[in-house]
């Protein structure tokens, strides 16, 4: 421990023990106790390293006037400090335990009423209960009543709480019971031994005493759960639940004898609940009998036959909603046992089945009798949409259960999924069969089309998708085509398209009609009123372009916008889609056209006007847009083609589109560093980074950026990971190196790191220093092999303007006190509005590289901004500050408050 | 209670409404569909319709060389087009007392009625629908006098001629009674009997009934009417809206408590919702646009144009259509874009505070004052050395049968660079384009009707609450093209009674109860005898005056002072023979009892004749003897 805080931490109890002084907020607790909790946990004594502590809770737990958050604080710092052996018979020896766990004591003090110390006490015997002697303390002071009481307390945050206490006692100690049990055979001993040597590695030595202390606590909790399972009356349903959430959590974990014994227990209560029908109480019991039946499972025991009989009745319960959610829960809880499965399957098919009329579960539908009920359930509008979402959900998890399980063939559920987007949309069909009282509370339901939309992307894999792309495709472009599609369906079923254009390996099976329908309604969508519409649109040409297809079967891949879209169609609506009023939009058909422009990029193909047009464009919002999302977009765009062009061409080759784009990232760079939003400045290192990769990636010495930094990477860092391949060439001549030095620093790389290291965003400086260094070490490194580079490359020179980042660097590099009186008369005819320009430095890149003591400022840069803040020491300097402000007579009420508000 | 249903078109109602003594009509719509079976009015003549074949049957034998011409495989009638009126054979008209109207396009048939009927009552409208609707009755009356036709074809309506014809010809009903376009001078005497109200006015009709408007919310002074008795009331709902578009929101609270609703005037495209087409007509708007098309809009000179030219308002920026020229053209087009300014008191909330601030209501001000949007007569004379393409041209009639939309049909119509866009929801799209045909032009169906739909209509009524419905039949089963849609109809408890052209419905009271006045000094003679808390009884004696439907209890005038006598002694000494006025009832009522069967209320009938006395009472044998032995007791006694 940090030896300032140890002097200050006397202090600091103090403080907290007067009752009349005050913490400055109430995350300072929390904060002291999670630095406590990390001392610990790294293997120290808080005992031994600060006394104070002890007396600091003796003294707390006497004053009853101390304030409940100081007082919940403290219980659950003495359970941290008894966590240990040590800990706890040094505060036994005290009896500082019995005190501060006394419940009488609370109570008569009449603080029990507050939640935060009710937490408090739970949590600190939570952190305690990690030894015997801990549970023997524990049931020798009889909490274990006091704790089944807490189970159902008025706070939700203290029953869950205790909950949890009560699984963790029954969970952590089991192995105590498993050595008293007897009549297991070796093996499976072994395996329990291997089992528990995984899961409980802190577990305790186990002596007789702690077993038959643990057997009480089991055979306590289990008593409770059996007589409090079956809700007496209605008011009583909040105790089922919790203990039925108690119920999934032990025997999810549970060894086999803790199980064995729970189930023994409770399997009565839980028949009857099944056969109440309660519907709160559905979806918890289901949790609690699919936990009962997959825990039997890894031991390779046959579930007790109750058990499985359990199961079988949560899925004939008579109410048909509580019914499908049972059923989607099997499901989705990844229960494998092929009957029941099947019995899932078959409720969560009968709804969709009902509606589209197609027979899903094949003509013998007698044996689903509630059929009836459920077309009643369904004549209802909102129990409708909810039952049909369920089913529409769990449809792509339907299509995978093994053909067996499966009442038909999975494509007949895709063609299930889409009639009832046809149903939805009030698209008439003559040839209708479902049931039209039922359908009619699905036309026009959003919900409904959203869920069905996704469960057709997430269905574009299941075995004979294939056959059903073109009615597929039919209904998607109804939906785009459709005026009451709102935003997020037409989102959908772009998805939904791009999806299954995916699996189309063949585009032969789209019709030309389809092909002209879908370019007619992008047009139209294209030129939508609503933003999001044309947004997602632009989107979707983007993504098409990204997928490729063979337009029949055997040929050769092109992108599926080409293909689908005639190619002429996209990027006139990307370029139109440049000019668009909302900023979103323009960033999105930015990425879009990259996409699209990307196949012929990597072709080499030369520039044609259109493309000439955009780059000009695209500069422009470059240089004007007022919104950041387009200008960010222009750089990626930047990126992607130089990458495309790069992963062609050796740089030194210069045909007419090579050196047009070098001229365009030029621009970039000098615009994109002088942005004001800080994710441009971000992408614009990202370019420069790339153009360092291929100038010096055939350098020795030369680490790619992207391979450096990587674990390095600071969560609000923007890196994009893409994997570069860039074109490396041989030769490593020296001539060589500072000829492309001399390149970089002419197309202004070397301008943009600098500008990016002296810049007041944390991210932008982060990555031009890095880069930087990079750089530093590539060029003139220190050791003496390199002497000779460093020297021939000393001649390589930049310029820094006499303004701006120009004169930060000038400033750093300590040319200020020569040059003062002219960086004045400079900074006076910058005020005067005149160029700058006479009054740049030339200085040579080593020299600066070398001056700027980048190692330092990465250091600084590394640590987050709050780093200072958020250290132990300052914490305790907080509480002591914010004490001595409250106690000191001059202060006035409501300074706090200002404080705070900066 | 009498319904009399004139017209079978459930968005162009025409009613007669029998209610105690008076005869109202509620609405005269002018169906105006038979025009498509017309062929289109060209402003310039046009060789294409000049040079088409005429119809000849199969067989050679029908020959209507100039009245029937053929185009892309229909017959079209070669004459001034005529309308479908309301029945006139039903009742008889004149004796009509009063004619409500809901709303502009609802009153189109006003000058057969008022002009040649012998009508002689008064018609009510609100003074938005009474200006707007003198101006596309003008509107209409230019379009066909610009462009007269000598001839007017009248030999294919024989029968006999009619039942060989082909296509919707043969199937069009009464096309005797098809009538031409009226004159200017007839709708100026029609417009003079109408009589202006606000909204919440209430009219006295003869005393019997009060009629009401209330705001409907679906065009400029728009109104649903509430006609009513002291008990009764009708409530008459026709083109209404919940939208917030441009008109005063709708008054439904009023609507409440009504015996009888007659609901009409429902969205005639109950699968297109406006908010989702308004933005079809946009982004197609657009899209012609962007590919240097001309977007042709046909539609009405008033109503959802002014909510078109607000969304375009909003819409030109963001899409970049800032240069492209809005043409509206119509002999009324800058009258109906003043008029909907200065409407402020009808304008919803929305638009009325912008009066305030000031500001035009609407934007389409700022597109006229910005050159974005120019209105012409017609496309004689300034537009056409102002044109420019590409353009948006507004312009009617949506029939595509006359007006200046014509024009531009053989204008546009062979390149497939240019739209029209339908917004009016009168007329078939197909129809409509069929004399047309072929057509190169892009043709987008997005009909805009703001009207009621069937979930908002059942919403409302389950709101309002009334006794019983009535509706035109078509809102009773699902549209016919789309019968599965059983969301698509009006599905009440009782169901509601439907009614067809030339039906006639007695309409279901319960019970009735009349009103009347007591004079305040008979009412000061009574004295009243409190015989239960809350109930006060007198008897009373008093002469019924009826005048103007109102009924008034009056004293009994005094008899004229007994002539002086001549005899004077003589009285005295013979007293007279007349008995003490003998109480008729004696004894004392039961008063509980008596007061549980005054409000059982049960139907007992005591008629007494000279000859025979009969008691009537339903289905109560025990009642019925009680009464019968009371009554012999009191004979006996008298």
């Amino acid at each position: 421990m940090d030896r300032e805080c140890v002097l200050l931490l006397p202090s600091v109890c103090e403080v907290l023990a007067d009752s009349g002084r005050s913490v400055p907020d109430d995350t300072s607790l929390e904060k002291l106790l999670d630095w406590f909790t990390g001392l610990t946990e790294a293997g120290g004594s808080l005992l031994e390293a600060c006394p104070c502590l002890l007396k600091f809770i003796s003294t707390v737990v006497h004053n009853t006037a101390s304030d409940p958050g100081v007082l919940s604080f403290t219980l659950r710092l003495t359970g941290l400090m008894a966590a240990t052996e040590d800990g706890f018979k040094m505060l036994q020896e005290q009896s500082v335990l019995n005190q501060v766990f006394d419940l009488q004591h609370w109570q008569e003090a009449g603080l029990w009423d507050d939640p935060c110390l009710r937490i408090g006490w739970i949590q600190g015997l939570r952190s305690m209960l990690q030894h015997p002697k801990a549970l023997s303390f524990f049931v020798q002071s009889d909490f274990i009543a006091s704790l089944l009481q807490l189970q159902t307390d008025t706070s939700l945050f203290v029953a869950s709480a205790a909950n949890h206490m009560l699984a963790h006692i029954l969970l952590f100690f089991q192995k105590v019971s498993s050595a008293g049990s007897n009549g297991i055979n070796n093996k499976e001993e072994d395996e329990r031994r291997i089992h528990h040597s995984v899961t409980d590695l802190e577990s305790p030595a186990v002596t007789m005493e702690t077993s038959e202390e643990y057997s009480a606590v089991v055979k306590g909790i289990s008593e409770y759960l059996k007589e409090s399972l079956i809700p007496k009356e209605n008011t009583k349903l909040h105790q089922s639940l919790q203990i039925l959430k108690l119920l999934a959590l032990l025997l999810a974990q549970a060894g086999p004898p803790l199980r064995d014994k729970l189930l023994q227990t409770v399997t009565d209560s839980l028949e009857e609940l099944v056969t109440a029908g309660c519907s709160q109480l559905t979806l918890p019991l289901m949790d609690v009998v699919l936990a009962a039946n997959s825990s039997c499972g890894p031991d390779g025991r046959v579930p007790d036959q109750r058990v499985t009989r359990l199961l079988s009745s949560m899925l004939t319960i008579s109410r048909p909603a509580d019914l499908i959610h049972a059923a989607a829960a099997l499901l989705s809880r990844g229960h494998h046992d092929t009957v029941h499965t099947a019995r899932a399957v078959r409720i969560l098919l009968l709804p969709l089945d009902i509606i589209t009329g197609l027979t899903l579960l094949g003509t013998n539908t007698a044996a689903d009798e509630h059929q009836v009920s459920v077309v009643e359930q369904l004549k209802s509008k909102t129990s409708c949409i909810s039952m049909t979402c369920v089913c529409l959900t769990n449809t792509p998890q339907i299509t995978l259960t093994p053909s067996g399980v499966l009442p038909c063939p999975p494509v007949l559920i895709v063609t299930a999924v889409v009639s009832l987007l046809r149903i939805s949309s009030g698209i008439s069909s003559s040839s209708f069969a479902g049931c039209s009282e039922v359908c009619r509370n699905v036309i026009g339901s959003g919900k409904v089309q959203k869920c069905a939309l996704d469960a057709l992307t997430a269905l574009n894999s299941s075995p004979g998708a294939k056959e059903k792309i073109s009615e597929v495709f039919t209904i998607l472009i109804q939906y785009l085509n459709n005026p009451d599609s709102d935003p997020t369906v037409l989102h959908k079923s772009y998805q939904a398209f791009i999806k299954w254009i995916g699996v189309c390996t063949d585009l032969s099976l789209i019709t030309d009609q389809l092909r002209q329908d879908l370019v007619e309604v992008v047009k139209k969508r294209a030129c939508d009123m609503r933003w999001e519409v044309r947004d997602s649109t632009v989107e979707f040409l983007g993504h098409l372009a990204g997928v490729h297809v063979s337009v029949t079967s055997g040929e050769d891949l092109c992108d599926a916008s080409e293909a689908l879209l005639g190619g002429c169609c996209a990027t006139p609506l990307l370029k139109e889609a440049l000019q668009d009023t909302e900023s979103y939009v323009r960033a999105s058909a930015i990425s879009a056209l990259a996409k699209t422009l990307t196949h012929s990029w990597q072709q080499g193909a030369a520039l044609t006007q259109d493309q000439t047009e955009i780059v000009s464009r695209l500069l422009e919002i470059l240089s004007q847009d007022t919104e950041g999302f387009p200008r960010r977009a222009v750089v990626q765009y930047f990126i992607s083609w130089f990458l495309s062009h790069s992963s062609l061409s050796p740089p030194s080759s210069s045909t007419p589109s090579t050196s047009f784009l070098m001229q365009c990232v030029r621009t970039v760079l000098s615009q994109g560093s002088a942005d004001l939003d800080w994710e441009v400045k971000v992408h614009t290192l990202e370019l420069a980074e790339l153009l360092l990769d291929q100038a010096f990636s055939a350098h020795r010495g030369y680490r790619k950026g992207s391979d450096a930094h990587r674990a390095l990477q600071h969560p609000y860092g923007v890196v994009s990971d893409q994997a570069y391949t860039l074109h490396t060439h041989p030769g490593t001549h020296t001539e060589g190196v500072q000829s492309e030095l001399a390149h970089v620093v002419e197309l202004g790389v070397f301008s943009a790191l600098l500008s990016g290291l002296v810049d007041c965003d944390r991210p932008v400086g982060l990555k031009a220093c890095r880069l930087l260094i990079i750089l530093r070490e590539t060029i003139c490194p220190l050791s003496l092999g390199a002497l000779d580079v460093t020297a021939a490359m000393a001649t390589v020179s930049c310029e820094l303007l006499g303004r701006g980042w120009g004169k930060e660097i000038t400033k750093i590099l300590g040319m200020e006190s020569d040059r003062a009186s002219e960086v004045d008369i400079s900074a006076q005819r910058s005020f005067s509005g005149a160029d700058g320009r006479g009054d740049s430095v030339t200085v040579s890149v080593c020299e600066v590289l070398r001056s700027l003591d980048l190692d330092e400022r990465l250091d600084v840069l590394t640590q987050s901004s709050d780093h200072i803040h958020n250290s132990p020491l300052s914490l305790l300097q907080d509480i002591l500050t914010a004490s001595a402000a409250h106690t000191h007579p001059d202060t006035k009420p409501g300074h706090e408050v200002i404080v705070d508000c900066y | 209670m009498k319904l009399y249903c004139l017209s079978g078109h459930p968005t162009l109602p025409c009613n007669v409404l029998k209610f105690k003594s008076t005869t109202i009509m509620l609405d005269c719509g002018l169906d105006t569909t038979s025009v498509l079976n017309f062929l289109p009015l060209p402003l310039v003549h046009s060789p294409r319709l000049s040079k088409l074949p005429s119809w000849v049957s199969k067989d050679g034998t029908i020959n209507l060389e100039k009245e029937l011409k053929e185009c892309a495989g229909r017959v079209f009638v070669d004459s001034q087009p005529e309308f479908c009126l309301p029945e006139r054979e039903l009742l008889d008209l004149s004796t009509i007392d009063v004619i409500l109207i809901s709303n502009y396009h609802c009153m189109m048939a006003l000058p057969y009625i008022t002009e040649h009927t012998g009508f002689t009552g008064t018609v009510y409208a609100t003074e938005p629908t009474l200006q707007i609707g003198r101006l596309l009755m003008e509107e209409l009356v230019n379009f066909m006098e610009r462009v007269p036709k000598a001839q007017s074809a009248t030999c294919w309506k024989n029968k006999e001629i009619q039942r060989m014809l082909p296509g919707p010809l043969k199937d069009a009903v009464d096309v005797w009674t098809w009538k031409r376009s009226y004159s200017m001078q007839e709708v100026n005497s029609a417009l003079s009997k109408v009589q202006l109200v606000g909204y919440s006015q209430k009219v006295e009709l003869f005393g019997a009934v009060q009629v009401s408007p209330l705001s409907s919310g679906y065009s400029l002074g728009s109104s649903n009417w509430i006609i009513q008795s002291h008990h009764e009331k009708v409530a008459y709902v026709s083109g209404s809206s919940l939208l917030t578009t441009h008109p005063q929101p709708m008054d439904q609270s009023s609507l409440k408590n009504s015996d009888v609703l007659i609901l009409t005037g429902l969205t005639q495209m109950p699968t297109a919702n406006p908010d989702g087409m308004l933005g079809e007509f946009c982004s197609n708007l657009a899209m012609t646009i962007r590919a240097g098309g001309n977007v042709l809009v046909p539609c009405y000179s008033s109503g959802v144009i002014y909510d078109l030219l607000e969304c375009l308002y909003q819409f030109i920026e963001s899409a970049n259509l800032g240069t492209t020229p809005f043409y509206f053209i119509s002999p009324v087009a800058n009258s109906s874009l003043e008029f909907s300014q200065i409407f402020a008191e009808w304008l919803c909330h929305n638009k009325q505070s912008k009066v305030y601030l000031p500001e035009p209501p609407f934007p389409h001000a700022e597109l006229i004052q910005t050159n974005k949007l120019k209105h012409y007569p017609s496309i004689h004379g300034d537009f056409s050395s102002e044109f420019r393409q590409p353009c948006v041209v507004f312009t009617g009639h949506p029939s595509l049968r006359f007006g200046d939309v014509v024009h531009f049909m053989e204008l546009w119509g062979k390149s497939s660079l240019n739209t029209i866009i339908f917004t009016e929801p009168d007329f078939s799209y197909l129809d409509a384009l069929a004399p047309y045909q072929p057509l190169a032009m892009k043709c987008v169906y997005c009909p805009i009707d703001t009207r009621l739909n069937f979930h908002q209509v059942s919403k409302l009524l389950k709101e309002v609450q009334p006794l019983h419905v009535v509706c035109p039949e078509q809102y009773t089963q699902p549209p016919l093209t789309q019968s599965h849609r059983s969301d698509l109809m009006l599905e009440l408890q009782p169901p509601p009674m439907p009614y067809r052209r030339c039906s006639v419905l007695n309409l279901p009271f319960r019970r009735r109860y009349e009103r009347v006045y007591i004079l305040p000094e008979l009412a000061n003679s009574l004295v009243p005898s409190e015989i239960k808390p809350g109930v006060s009884m007198a008897t009373v004696s008093a002469v019924l005056h009826s005048k103007d439907n109102k009924h008034t209890l009056q004293s009994v005038p005094k008899p004229p002072p007994a002539p002086p006598s001549k005899k004077r002694k003589r009285v005295m000494e013979e007293p007279p023979v007349v008995l003490a006025p003998k109480p008729l009832l004696s004894g004392a009522v039961p008063l509980e009892a008596f007061l549980v069967t005054l409000q059982k209320a049960e139907d007992t009938l005591i008629q007494l004749e000279e000859d025979g006395t009969h008691i009537v009472c339903d289905n109560n044998e025990p009642l019925r003897t009680t009464l019968r032995d009371l009554v012999l007791r009191f004979l006996q006694k008298l």
